[in-house]
């Protein structure tokens, strides 16, 4: 016997339950609230089953993305040159560089004070901001005295003007939108890495340098967006393998990969629930067991659907042996043999 | 005024005005509840987060007395407390002289209140009046609560709570829905000062037990414990048990009511001559009767539900129904009182209440006061039971792991403690944060010795089977134990077969329906997790709500059987040939409410 026959999974196991039970028990004694871990790297991720929930539940946009950027080998051990990548990633705004502001409404000026400590953290020239500025329609920017910058704005009414000088104070001047935080780190091999708070893969993936089979996200959809359905595939598995990792069990990567793999094989995410996998079960009758029971039937209703009773949970309904484990075998005698049974004489 | 500056005084929660200073006028407002100036049922707080003062003088505040601290004195002064010995003043006294004070909650929250006259320092307000004052009133009749681990003290009080005892000294004349009652109430030999503040021990709630941490064959493990027949017969933890049945003859609108009465055989819903055997001529049971499952305890017929019921010989003769009220199923015994009375409603009502003795059995659950739970696990001859050299055979034994893990030392205390209490004639202190520790077990020790007793509570001891000497000492002693009102026999409850709901046909719930046990959701997904598909469809069909249906095979409409012309038939086409299909009845129930949807599901059947 082969080893791999040792371990493939028997016809009619009910890997689905098993998979489910298997992840839904760690994930009650999971801690339920969102916590937060804050230390020098300083980011913030979602941990525990409201993690797992938000994985599952195929959420848009987790509530904490973070990305982990690697810079191609070349200069992966070089500080300065990683350096550069993160001056190019983490988004400054102009409220950060500035240290206080004058506004004249009526007049529709803004006197903007650098503040040349920030500027220089970021390398950043007046010169830069003031360009930047300029790119918005209708703005006049220019240098009136050492460290200050006069907005200028011509607009109809003193609310537009305000409007345009909030916008142009969380103008991003540097950096990549999204990408709140960034911090250069070194691994153990002596590389270094960044990782953000925030994530944008689509413009991250552009910027020279960047070790594009490395990019990282824990951003399921941008994943998806970026790399396709595969990388989507691998990266729930990872996501959900490391939550329960950090909370200290264990599951086998087979029930996680099933799960993983049951959210992307279509080619496209769906969320385990009333709006993904459980939602679109061929059965009316799973369908409507699950949730929303009249809905189900009335549409059954409308489009004449017809229920082929080959799932577990209908079977359980009409009560009918369920087609799994033993159900899914039928015994069959050939009528020869049934002729050799002979009865017993006692 | 600037906002920040100014605070808000609320009174009973609405603004009445500003202060400047609102921890001064907190304090102002104090010293004169003190002095008498204001009502002593006033309470102030100021919430320095909020920056408000809040006054409460509504009622229903729950309020605790302390005594007043001032400069780090305490205002109950020696001099007062000698007074107060020789009455010559009393504990009113001391309230309105603003020694002791009551405290609500929000006032409760800012003060810092000293244990004992030992930890006061500069920052103390306030001092509780006792150590013990601290708790409520079911746990401070714990023992050496203070040696026992926290998480064992809210457990404890739950089993206090629990303990059966002389709840009320008129429960002769109470007709309680259920009243559990211990025949022989003791009280503790350790007993405490609420004990005798609140006159707990003029009704205690439980019984003094010999124990022995040791184990007999396996039989005590885990909480579990073994229990001397000998002396459940001499009583011990024997209880009764009361539960009231009442009715009333109720009236209904159109001049009809309710007549207690032994129906007639013509009643709907009659349940037999037998079941009506104990009444008396007014319907209603006699007292001092022994009564079984099934026997009626109150006769009662009811008008019909529904007017003038059709019949096919037009309007049908008046058929009342049978609505008596019966023992509940799995009790019995003995009709102890019956009271007929009036309703406001100058309706007629009966209470019936039956007593029934419980001896304690395998499965009853006993607890001590330090949240150490358990069941009887067996009951043993008193002859096979371990004995001392004096012959003393322990009520009850214990497992001792069921101390290195919960960490009670406070029951050891109390086994030491009773020990020498019930040698030397006497009752031992147990209040809470009154000992000295290590002095109490040395005090115990020589009493004990002074008896001919191992000064640490060790016996040797003699197994009752064989005779033999027990290799190891075992710590014997006598611990207050109560018995909880959880006993097998209002639980214990089998089925094989038995009632089947009426809109489901499915097994009933629960143990007043005889019913069975749910097998679940998640019972279910571990059965699928198996594979065990057969096994699935006994529990979800097989035992449970099996239906054969007639299906067409033309229309896949549900027909019935016609038993006069032997034949299936088709609602729709009568001609139809039909086929007996196995379902669950649930099933049958959701194709009709598809159909009240105006949604007609049909099943398509296979060939065979
Ligand atoms: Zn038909």
């Amino acid at each position: 016997m082969k080893q791999e026959d040792n371990v493939s999974v028997a016809p009619g196991e009910a890997v689905g339950v098993v998979a489910a039970q298997s992840i839904g028990e760690p994930g009650t004694q999971m801690v339920l609230r969102t916590f937060h871990t804050a230390g020098i790297t300083s980011v913030v991720t979602t941990k525990g089953l409201p993690r797992i929930i938000e994985i599952v539940d195929a959420r848009k946009r987790p509530k904490f993305p973070i990305m982990r950027i690697w810079p191609e080998k070349e200069i992966a051990k070089r500080y300065e040159k990683v350096r550069e990548i993160w001056r190019k990633v983490e988004e400054v705004k102009t409220s950060a560089v500035i240290s206080n502001f004058e506004e004249d409404l009526k007049a529709g000026t803004m006197l903007l004070h650098l503040d040349r400590e920030k500027m220089g953290l970021y390398e950043l020239s007046a010169k830069t901001i003031i360009s930047k500025i300029s790119k918005k329609e209708g703005t006049d920017a220019s240098m009136a005295g050492d460290d200050i910058i006069k907005v200028k704005y011509k607009a109809k009414s003193v609310e537009a003007t305000r409007k345009a000088f909030v916008e142009i104070l969380g103008m991003a001047i540097v950096g990549i939108k999204g990408i709140i935080k960034a911090n250069v780190q070194q691994a153990d091999d002596g590389s270094f890495y960044i990782t953000t708070s925030g994530s944008n893969m689509e413009e991250v993936i552009n910027v020279e340098g960047v070790d594009k089979d490395m990019l990282y996200s824990n951003d399921i959809f941008e994943v998806y967006r970026v790399y396709g359905i595969e990388a989507a595939r691998n990266i729930i598995a990872y996501e959900l393998t490391e939550v329960i990792k950090d909370e200290g069990f264990t599951v086998s990567q087979r029930h996680i990969a099933l799960v993983a793999d049951g959210m992307t094989f279509t080619g496209k995410i769906k969320s385990i629930g009333r709006h993904g996998v459980a939602g679109e079960k061929e059965s009316v009758f799973a369908r409507a067991a699950y949730e929303e029971t009249v809905k189900h039937f009335t549409n059954a209703s409308f489009f004449g659907e017809r229920d082929m009773l080959k799932g577990v949970a209908e079977n359980i309904i009409i009560g009918k042996q369920i087609g799994l484990g033993t159900g899914l075998v039928k015994l069959e005698v050939k009528k020869e043999d049934l002729k050799k049974i002979k009865p017993k004489n006692d | 005024m600037a906002d920040e500056q100014r605070c808000a005084v609320y009174l009973d929660g609405r603004v009445i005005g500003y202060v400047k200073d609102g921890a001064a006028f907190a304090e102002e407002v104090r010293t004169n509840r003190r002095t008498g100036v204001v009502s002593g049922e006033i309470n102030v707080a100021y919430i320095k987060g909020l920056n408000e003062v809040h006054i409460n003088a509504d009622r229903g505040r729950v309020r605790k007395p302390y005594i007043v601290v001032e400069k780090g004195q305490s205002k109950m002064t020696d001099e007062l407390k000698e007074k107060l010995k020789n009455k010559e003043i009393d504990y009113n006294y001391l309230v309105r002289r603003g020694i002791i004070e009551y405290l609500d909650a929000e006032e409760e929250e800012e003060i810092r209140a000293a244990v004992d006259t030992k930890s006061i320092n500069r920052h103390t307000t306030h001092l509780e009046i006792d150590p013990a004052a601290m708790f409520g009133l079911t746990f401070s009749t714990s023992v050496f609560p203070e040696y026992n681990q926290v998480g064992r003290h809210p457990v404890s009080a739950n089993f206090i709570k629990q303990s059966q005892g002389l709840y009320a000294v008129n429960f002769n004349n109470r007709y309680d829905a259920r009243a559990y009652l211990l025949y022989y109430p003791q009280l503790p030999i350790v007993n405490s000062t609420t004990y005798r503040t609140l006159n707990i021990n003029r009704h205690p709630s439980g019984q003094n037990f010999v124990i022995a941490l040791a184990t007999y064959y396996g039989y005590n493990m885990k909480d579990g414990f073994v229990l001397n027949r000998g002396a459940i017969d001499r009583g011990l933890g024997r209880s009764l048990f009361y539960r009231t049945y009442s009715d009333e003859e109720r009236r209904y609108p159109g001049g009809q009511q309710d007549h207690f009465k032994i129906p007639a055989a013509t009643t709907e819903g009659y349940l037999g001559e037998h079941a009506y055997s104990k009444l008396s001529e007014d319907g209603i049971i006699e007292q001092e009767l022994p009564v079984a499952e099934g026997d009626v305890l109150i006769g009662k017929v009811s008008p019909p539900r529904f007017l003038e019921e059709q019949t096919s010989f037009g309007i049908g003769e008046e058929r009342n129904r049978d609505n008596s009220v019966t023992l509940r199923s799995g009790e019995e015994g003995i009709v102890d009182s019956v009271m007929l009375s009036e309703t406001t409603g100058a309706t007629k009502t009966v209470k019936v209440r039956v007593r029934n003795i419980k001896i304690p059995e395998i499965g009853d659950k006993f607890a001590s006061r330090h949240g150490q739970k358990g069941v009887a696990a067996l009951i043993v001859d008193e002859k096979d039971m371990p004995f001392t050299k004096d012959g003393i055979r322990p009520d009850i034994l214990l497992d001792p792991l069921a101390f290195p893990s919960r960490m009670t030392l406070g029951q050891m205390l109390e086994t030491l403690a009773g020990k020498a209490g019930s040698l030397g004639g006497k009752f031992f202190d147990g209040t809470p944060f009154s000992g000295e520790g290590r002095a109490r077990v040395d005090e115990y020790g020589k009493i004990l010795e002074g008896f001919g007793f191992d000064k640490f509570g060790d016996e040797v001891l003699y197994d009752g089977r064989t005779g033999k000497k027990f290799e190891a000492r075992v710590f014997t002693g006598i611990v207050y134990f109560n018995r909880l009102l959880h006993m097998v026999s209002t639980k214990l409850q089998v089925r094989s077969r038995g009632p089947v709901q009426i809109l489901t046909h499915q097994p009933t719930e629960g143990k007043p329906r005889k019913g069975g046990l749910r097998f679940g959701e998640m019972e279910r997904d571990a059965l699928v997790g198996y594979g065990a598909s057969l096994l699935i469809k006994d529990r979800m069909l097989d035992q449970s709500d099996k239906a054969d249906v007639w299906v067409c095979r033309e229309c896949g409409d549900i027909g019935y059987y016609d038993y006069v012309k032997n034949v299936a038939v088709c609602p729709v086409d009568p001609g139809a040939t039909l086929e007996k299909v196995e379902i669950s009845y649930a099933f049958k129930l959701l194709l009709d409410e598809i159909k009240s949807l105006h949604i007609l599901p049909r099943i398509k059947m296979k060939s065979e």
